[in-house]
């Protein structure tokens, strides 16, 4: 088969890790709306899908490692595909937080006379921006200088100099999910409370969320490393992590700025 | 502003893999060189960013933080139209029963 092969593009073969992952998406809908509405096994049937989607993630990104590393169809004309398909999967996230970040503004510019006319509305107590808020934000950015750093030692052929990288890196993401759970449980307002709650909890949730998925690109990204499947010149999955941790880095100044600070005081 | 980023090359040269085909490169062992500074560079800045870290979150927890007293119950805040699977509390609140 290989050896019939004319050109450097990586026809993939057939997969049956599509339709597992629809199947697991389709009972975590299923399952999410029912188990919200208080249905009979609406817990099983959520608890079922969200297993096979992580089952399914798992399984598929084992096989594209494998294509990568055993089998090398990962060559120069496929990582350019692969990095395109992951700078327009960011260019989708941007837009995602964009969306928040309009309803964040929309109701806090022109607060409506239904929460008092003001913005915070009235009644609801919100975080000091100068404490864990801004704590959180340079440990944040600490943890891009570290995977930065990761990055150099790796082009450097540095191997063990970007495992601690990545150990430093990683560690510092958990700190500042620590202090964001902190921040969560001893928050004066939840999201239930009025449309306050609604946009401060979506944006800084789904921020929150996207640093734990960060967090876990790049801890197998320091497993890769380890094991030596990154080289100087072949490492797209490090370089698709880095942009993904750079990208979680500056959409974090975006929630600091405008709705712990500039809406909070 | 797609169409600019791709003319500048700023766009290809990232995805091509970094600046190792960058045309301004010097010798191949120049490049490797930088690579090095550029380690030991990014691993002080991180020291320097755990340290300012370590020193402001001393300061920020041992403040403490505020405690409010309960606001009026107003209708649009503790908004409740059923009851959650797990029962009448909310994940993170104070109990209201």
């Amino acid at each position: 088969m290989i050896e019939s092969q004319r050109h450097s593009y990586h026809l993939v073969d057939p997969s049956p890790w599509p339709i597992s992952g629809s199947l697991g998406a389709l009972a975590t809908t299923v399952g999410g709306v029912m188990y919200m509405h208080s249905f009979q096994g609406g817990a099983t049937l959520l608890s079922l899908g969200l297993i096979f989607i992580l089952y399914t993630m798992f399984v598929w990104w084992r096989d594209v490692l494998r294509e990568s590393t055993l089998e090398g169809h990962h060559t120069k004309v496929v990582q350019l595909g692969l990095r395109y398909g992951f700078i327009l999967f960011i260019v989708s996230e941007v837009m995602f937080f964009f969306a928040f970040f309009w309803a964040f503004f929309h109701s806090s510019l022109a607060p409506t006379v239904e929460i008092g006319g003001i913005w915070p509305p009235k009644g609801i107590w919100v975080l000091d921006p100068w404490e864990i808020p801004f704590l959180n934000t340079p440990i944040l950015l600490s943890s891009g200088a570290a995977v930065t750093w990761a990055h150099h030692a790796i082009l450097a052929g540095k191997e063990k100099r970007a495992v601690y990288a990545l150990v430093a890196t990683v560690l510092l993401a958990l700190v500042f999910t620590g202090f964001q759970g902190m921040e969560y449980y001893q928050a004066p307002s939840t999201i239930s409370d009025s449309i306050y709650g609604s946009t401060f909890f979506l944006a800084t949730g789904f921020h929150g969320f996207h640093v734990i998925i960060g967090t876990l690109f790049l801890i197998i990204c320091g497993i890769r490393q380890y094991l030596g499947h990154l080289t100087k010149e072949h490492h797209v999955g490090f370089e698709a992590a880095a942009w993904y941790w750079h990208f979680v880095d500056v959409v974090r100044l975006f929630p600091f700025v405008s709705i712990y600070w500039w809406g909070g005081i | 502003m797609a169409m600019a980023m791709v003319r500048s090359g700023l766009l290809r040269t990232a995805l091509r893999g970094g600046s190792k085909t960058s045309p301004k490169r010097g010798f191949a062992s120049s490049a490797h060189h930088d690579d090095a500074y550029e380690t030991a560079k990014w691993e002080k800045i991180t020291y320097l960013g755990i340290a300012s870290c370590t020193a402001l979150a001393v300061y920020v927890l041992s403040k403490g933080h505020a405690h409010h007293e309960e606001p009026p119950a107003y209708p649009y805040l503790h908004i409740r139209n059923k009851e959650f699977p797990w029962g009448p509390d909310g994940l993170f609140e104070v109990k209201h029963h």
